[in-house]
């Protein structure tokens, strides 16, 4: 996100959510796993996310930091897998 | 062609009619107040206290915004303005300001236009006691003298952006037309007598429950009125462009003071229910197999998708 009215000057890179509009972020946490000689397997089969929106307006979390959203997600990949 | 010009100026009169005194009880420019000489003249001539034995509730609520301690802030604010002298002002090689002593009313207006605009009723005096008394409030608070600096905050914090500065000193905005706010007159939704010894009337000021009113100051960007331009508050700018130009009706009040039941308690990311006023977020989350290339095989994948709507009136974050 942007940081307050500093980064609306058109000079610098500004990151604000706009009005009325969807934002759509993306983002891809691989599953831990190691790689035998000939195959790969996973050492953690869940992964646990938490999603969080900060609003931190001095760019640090320096006390001034504001959360907007947070949701923990639980995910897996339960079925047996090991990739040759 | 005459015709056309003809229907032009009747249209123009009907409006310039239209405008003025039909909403308003503004008058011709008052004289220039004496200049306030220290920062206690300027926070007696704005002080807010007088009108909270009859408006209490609309007091307590402006006592808890920022809008009651505006110089200080967060407390940001207030070390914000030191910054922008010593890394600004000082360092600009137009400025005229090479020391505190150097500064003027007009030095720190690329602030207090917002933060204070009631300092141009005062002595370049006034400006460097700001000053001095937010460097000695840092100072005091940096060698632990709590009792000093609590005095100093009280003082900074008296500097504000109280009742009279935004229901006299800024209630009409088109001065030509609406005529200038009177020095006896509080302007807000009604016409009539005021039981105040120091504001016997009261006035409809036609801006004032409109976002233009708030659009003063939560601006449209750099100042460029002024000498030295200062980018800050872009609300308003994005609120036009961004908000009413797609659609957008609601107003700033209608956010910030009546639908969030705040009244002049006007909140923004520091409240909860701003916040929750302001954005819908969804999450959906799964696994995946990313089948990558032949050398790094697949790699098993946790795929989060964020889904986030602005429900404001302008880009957020803004001020």
């Amino acid at each position: 996100m942007g940081r307050g009215p500093y980064e609306k000057s058109g000079l610098l890179a500004e990151t604000s959510l706009p009005p009325m509009k969807h934002v759509h972020e993306r983002f891809e946490i691989p599953y831990p796993f190691k790689d035998g000689k000939k195959q790969r397997e996973l050492i953690n089969d869940e992964l646990v996310v938490s999603v969080k929106l900060w609003y931190v307006p001095f760019g640090e979390f320096d006390g001034y930091e504001v959360i907007f959203f947070e949701e923990e997600k639980k995910i897996d990949l339960k079925t047996e897998w090991i990739w040759r | 062609m005459k015709k056309v010009v003809k229907i032009g100026v009747s249209l123009f009169a009907m409006t310039a009619l239209w405008a003025s005194g039909a909403y308003c009880a503004g008058g011709p420019e008052p004289a220039a107040p004496a200049k306030a000489k220290t920062i206690k003249e300027l926070v007696a001539r704005y002080d807010s206290s007088r009108c909270m034995e009859c408006h209490e509730e609309a007091h307590e609520q402006w006592d808890n915004s920022l809008h009651s301690h505006s110089i200080l802030g967060t407390p940001r604010t207030a070390p914000t303005i030191i910054t922008a002298i010593d890394k600004g002002l000082k360092l600009f090689p137009y400025s005229g300001v090479k020391e505190d002593k150097d500064i003027t009313v007009e030095s720190l207006m690329f602030c207090a236009k917002c933060h204070l605009p009631q300092l141009d009723e005062a002595t370049d005096d006034v400006a460097r006691e700001i000053v001095a008394t937010i460097r000695g409030w840092q100072k005091a608070s940096k060698e632990g003298n709590e009792d000093l600096a609590d005095e100093l905050e009280e003082k900074i914090a008296s500097l504000n952006i109280g009742c009279m500065v935004c229901h006299n000193k800024m209630a009409i905005i088109h001065k030509w037309a609406d005529g200038y706010a009177q020095p006896d007159t509080v302007y807000g939704s009604q016409d009539g007598d005021h039981d105040d010894e120091k504001f016997p009337k009261m006035a409809k000021a036609p801006a004032l429950g409109e976002s233009i009113f708030c659009g003063q100051c939560h601006g449209l960007g750099p100042n460029f009125e002024l000498d030295e331009p200062s980018q800050c508050a872009t609300a308003y700018g994005s609120y036009l462009y961004a908000y009413v130009a797609h659609g957008g009706s609601d107003s700033c009040q209608e956010c910030h003071m009546h639908k969030s039941g705040l009244g002049h308690d006007m909140q923004a990311y520091n409240d909860e229910t701003m916040i929750k006023m302001a954005l819908d977020v969804k999450v959906e989350a799964r696994s995946l197999f990313w089948r990558k290339n032949k050398e790094e095989g697949v790699i098993p994948k946790g795929i989060i998708k964020v889904d986030l709507y602005n429900k404001t009136g302008h880009v957020i974050p803004d001020g």
